[in-house]
């Protein structure tokens, strides 16, 4: 794998995250490939004991695989490009979560990256015996300056306050798929899972073991898809398995939990929002971690949020953020397996108009921003339709700066209006989220289709597929444009749409100068962007008598920027250390334990604007990788054609 | 060999055809078989031997030029005032001339005219400057190959391929023009493409550090606004923390999209109908303005992410503003550039000249990188 750049990334961030040992692993065991412990520790020169420790670690973060064959067989270790490459995300997940589940929630899901997995229980433990230890179990991305990173944050235990909160939280995440239950099988690279199932499969049906002739192979992939999905059905969280009251029957470990689910609240529907306080408790036993995959979804449906707010205005925005949400839920990975026929319609993961009214924020006002749809037009004569929403004037301030609150949703469902008027204004509602719908549809994108096209049904979907390939597309003009400028994008744009181009067509396409546009193809050959193919006119192949025919492949240019990309990401984070090794007086002086937590009085003036500025420095540095990480979901994670980690 | 005066019945069959070939289509390019002389001069030459010996007078006159059509003999019209400047030219001239001349509109290389006249170097130059001297030929610049010399006769229009079509001037691109036309069709489109309301809002100061959304944020921004200033209205002093002085105002556009499938969005056509019929560019210009030509102008701006086609039509993207007439666009693309750029764009790795050799222990590394410091000195 030649995914230098990648490397390099992981590398520096494993050093950041868990020391310089696990870092040296990780090279080593990347350079080398899957081998065992001792192997691995010739390679790298240090003492077994002392790589035995640093594969500890590293599988503890997922950041190695390890598979053994059999009972006695040595066990290999293989690297996850993946969950290492995912430490750099962290930063996005924790936005996310926090935008959408709150701070508690946010918080919870810092620790469990924090950690790498973690068993509810042990993280109960951290929260409600000792509110006050959380400081100590939080590893930052930075070691060194751990103390002082979580310095800079707010107190944490001010958010979790009850055992019932916190698993209320967790159960929420559980259902929406950000955690996940972690299984010995999450710690075994794919093609070593891949290759059990199939010997489960031929232990199991092909006595003979032979698989021959077209058939046969049919039944196998078929039986092989089977159990696939039975495993990961098996390993994903469900109410019914895994919920405290009744694992109480299989896991010992249960009777730990002290409060079952109080009786009196049992008529409540099971995950609700509402009844967060109710909720049942979680095993202690389970193990979670943050499915990465889900968020990669989440912060997906976040940019195609913001790219329909860009092109369609914030109304309409809201309501394709509240269709993708309700996709989202269906939607369960990105990578789904090949349709068997591609003769067969595609099914879009859809949702229906009065889904998507229900998780729309009731703030948003629908009928402002289409000419002709929020007017008297449609108005009941009696106006009731306004005058529910008039009362709802709660606190726009999150809509106004596009910011949905969501957790506000539950508690003003529908508190004013009632009966006929209810229903009216629903249906006026409806009505209008559906002219929104129609106004994305007809955009050139293609936000999202009607689930059955030509009829008139209430259920939309959502074309992934055509939908990301746009997006990356915009990505790339994006960063074409910042880096060479507005001609430059109009030159690719065109490249990309009418394909292979002589000079002078380009030139007379774009409206340019033939120098002009020589100039902007010539800087965009060499960064590796577009390119010419050579067509000679004879056998002597000169210059003078070649047609060039210029064209811009795109999925190149996307391979290209992603490893850029990469590359820039390791240089944000390795310019922290130089950083931090100038303000290195002032860091250590804040460091010592007399004056932690006593800036205020410990520092003068002057330390605390230095002290401030170091802070300034770093958070740029960080937030400008977590910005970078968004390059890269688009780039890389959206579409299931980027194939660069699938190894 | 010429004789001295043409011949009565010569010149009348001279006008009678020139008439023909000037009221025709073609004009002077209009072609006569040899049956079309024959029936014009029905009157003066009865037999084909008469006929010949006319043509032949109009030809040595120069009048009448011989050409091949399919195979067929046919003749074309001179001017009158042309036709004397080429009596008196030499053969090399005339040969030369005629070569010009068959070239028509797209006019002939100095290169091909040696080549096909097969008459020494120095020899066309001389005869060349003579014809041009006597303006009959002319030097025309052609788009496609600036660097060659190209005539043409010197009546004659250059054709759009030789000219490069409406948007070249004398060869050269009209960049002016171009923009133009494309500021007005951003304006037309944009009328046509939202409706626009003016509302207040509070004056807002833009973070830095959003910079994703800093392109939408005037638009998008508005419309929340524009609902909370109705809002406040609508439940007047009730929530006092909701006043605001008048200065804390501005006045923003909004643009409201028309409802989906209800509005004809402007055609390549409706916008070429309307560029050709504003007063806006000069009428001569405006009449050659093909459709295809605005289409062009039109994928331009599509490219350059400033109209999106909607069903058969086109409409701006939204945020997307025209230049007021005779703003001059300064600073336009620099500010631009700001605006767009993602994580990648932001760090000063992405414009670093070294980035390929930037890499721990190399000549460059993030340790002793100084983009780093100056971007961390200063904002970007």
């Amino acid at each position: 794998m030649a995914a230098q750049n990648l490397a390099e990334l992981c590398a520096v961030l494993i050093e950041n995250h868990v020391g310089d040992l696990a870092a040296q692993i990780f090279t080593t065991l990347s350079e080398h490939g899957r081998c065992t412990a001792t192997t691995l520790a010739g390679h790298a020169n240090i003492p077994l004991r002392r790589a035995r420790t640093g594969l500890a670690t590293l599988i503890e973060e997922q950041l190695v695989l390890h598979h053994t064959a059999e009972e006695d067989a040595p066990t290999f270790y293989t690297v996850s490009w993946r969950n290492a490459y995912n430490l750099a995300r962290h930063a996005n997940v924790i936005a996310l979560v926090t935008e959408r589940y709150g701070e508690a929630a946010g918080q919870v899901i810092k620790n469990i990256l924090q950690l790498g997995h973690a068993r509810v229980g042990d993280l109960a433990d951290a929260y409600d015996l000792a509110p006050a230890s959380q400081r100590d179990s939080g590893i930052d991305m930075d070691q060194a300056t751990g103390g002082m990173m979580n310095g800079t944050a707010k107190p944490s235990n001010q958010h979790v306050t009850s055992t019932a909160e916190f698993h209320g939280i967790l159960r929420n995440l559980l259902r929406d798929g950000i955690l996940a239950k972690v299984g010995a099988r999450s710690f075994m690279p794919v093609s070593d899972l891949q290759e059990q199932l199939q010997e489960a499969v031929i232990v199991d049906q092909f006595p003979d073991r032979k698989v021959t002739g077209p058939k046969k192979a049919r039944e196998f992939g078929a039986a092989v898809n089977e159990l696939k999905r039975r495993w990961q059905i098996d390993d994903t969280f469900s109410e019914a398995v895994d919920v405290g009251s009744r694992g109480a029957i299989k896991r010992p470990g249960d009777h730990f939990a002290p409060n079952k689910r109080a009786k009196l609240n049992g008529g409540f529907a099971n995950g609700h929002a509402i009844d967060e306080s109710s909720a049942p408790k979680l095993s202690l036993d389970l193990i979670v971690r943050v499915d990465f995959t889900r968020c990669a979804l989440g912060l997906r449906s976040r940019r195609l949020h913001q790219l329909a707010r860009r092109v369609l205005g914030n109304a309409t925005g809201a309501v394709y953020g509240a269709l993708l949400k309700c996709v989202e839920r269906k939607v369960r990975i990105i990578r789904s397996e090949p349709a068997e026929d591609p003769d067969a319609d595609k099914i879009l993961p859809s949702a229906n108009l009065n889904e998507i009214a229900e998780s729309l924020d009731r703030e948003v006002d629908l009928g402002s921003s289409i000419k002709g749809v929020g007017g008297n037009k449609h108005l009941k004569p009696n106006g009731t339709g306004m005058k529910g929403k008039k009362n709802q004037v709660v606190d726009d301030e999150f809509a106004e700066i596009g910011i949905k609150e969501e957790l506000s949703e539950s508690e003003d469902d529908e508190p004013t209006t009632n009966g006929l008027s209810s229903y009216r204004s629903h249906a006026k509602r409806v009505k209008m989220i559906e002219a929104h719908l129609m106004l994305l549809e007809e955009h050139p994108k293609g936000f999202c289709k009607r689930a059955r096209a030509g009829s008139t049904s209430t259920d939309w979907g959502i074309d992934f597929d055509d939908l990301m390939d746009g997006l990356i597309e915009a990505e790339l003009d994006d960063t074409i444009t910042a880096k060479f400028g507005k001609k430059s994008l109009r030159v690719v744009r065109m490249l990309r749409e009418r394909g292979r181009l002589e000079e002078k067509q380009v030139a007379s396409f774009a409206m340019m100068r033939v120098k002009d546009v020589r100039s902007v193809l010539t800087e965009l050959q060499s960064e590796g962007l577009a390119d010419a193919q050579e067509l000679p006119k004879d056998n002597q192949r000169q210059p003078s008598r070649t047609t060039y025919l210029w064209y811009f492949d795109t999925q190149r240019a996307q391979s290209l920027i992603l490893q850029q990309t990469y590359k820039a990401m390791a240089r944000t984070l390795q310019r922290i250390p130089v950083e931090r090794d100038r303000f290195r007086t002032i860091i250590e002086k804040a460091e010592r334990t007399d004056v932690k937590d006593h800036e205020q009085e410990k520092l003068g003036q002057g330390e605390r604007a230095y002290l401030r500025e170091w802070r300034e420095v770093e958070e740029r540095l960080l937030t400008q990788v977590a910005r970078m990480d968004e390059v890269v979901v688009i780039l890389r994670d959206c579409s299931a054609k980027d194939v660069s980690l699938d190894t | 060999m010429a004789p001295l005066e043409l011949s009565a019945e010569c010149d009348e069959l001279y006008s009678t055809l020139l008439t023909a070939a000037t009221e025709s289509e073609e004009g002077l390019k209009k072609q006569f078989f040899q049956k079309d002389v024959a029936e014009v001069a029905k009157k003066t030459a009865k037999s084909v031997t008469e006929l010949l010996k006319v043509i032949q007078e109009l030809q040595n006159h120069a009048l009448l030029r011989a050409s091949r059509w399919q195979g067929s003999l046919c003749w074309s019209t001179r001017p009158r005032g042309a036709a004397e400047h080429i009596r008196v030219l030499n053969t090399n001239e005339r040969t030369l001339y005629e070569y010009v001349e068959d070239a028509h509109t797209k006019g002939i290389w100095l290169k091909d005219l040696k080549k096909r006249s097969g008459i020494e170097d120095g020899k066309v130059q001389k005869a060349m400057s003579k014809l041009e001297g006597a303006r009959l030929v002319k030097v025309i610049k052609n788009v496609r190959a600036p660097a060659q010399k190209t005539y043409m006769l010197f009546h004659l229009v250059p054709s759009d391929d030789v000219t490069g079509g409406s948007f070249f001037d004398a060869g050269d691109l009209d960049e002016v023009l171009i923009e133009e036309v494309a500021n007005l069709i951003v304006f037309h489109v944009k009328m046509a493409s939202w409706e626009e309301s003016k509302v207040r809002q509070p004056r807002r100061g833009r973070s830095p550090v959003d910079a994703d959304h800093q392109g939408d944020d005037a638009v998008a921004g508005a419309e929340t606004n524009g609902k909370k200033r109705k809002r406040t209205a609508d439940i007047e002093d009730s929530v006092p923390a909701r006043k605001h002085r008048s200065r804390d105002y501005e006045d923003i556009v909004v643009q409201l999209a028309w409802p989906a499938g209800t509005r004809e969005y402007p055609t390549a056509n409706g916008i070429h109908n309307f560029v050709t019929t504003m007063d806006a560019i000069r009428a001569s210009k405006a009449q050659q303005l093909t459709v295809a030509e605005i289409q062009g102008v039109i994928d331009m701006l599509v490219w350059d992410d400033k109209l999106e086609k909607v069903g058969a039509g086109y409409r701006t993207v939204r945020g997307i503003s025209f230049r007021p007439p005779g703003a001059v666009a300064d600073d336009e693309d620099e500010e631009d550039l700001e605006k767009v750029g993602n994580g990648l764009t932001q760090t000063p790795c992405a414009k670093c000249p070294v980035f390929d050799l930037c890499g721990e222990g190399g000549p460059v590394s993030a340790r002793n990188c100084e983009y780093f410091a100056e971007w961390l000195n200063h904002g970007t």
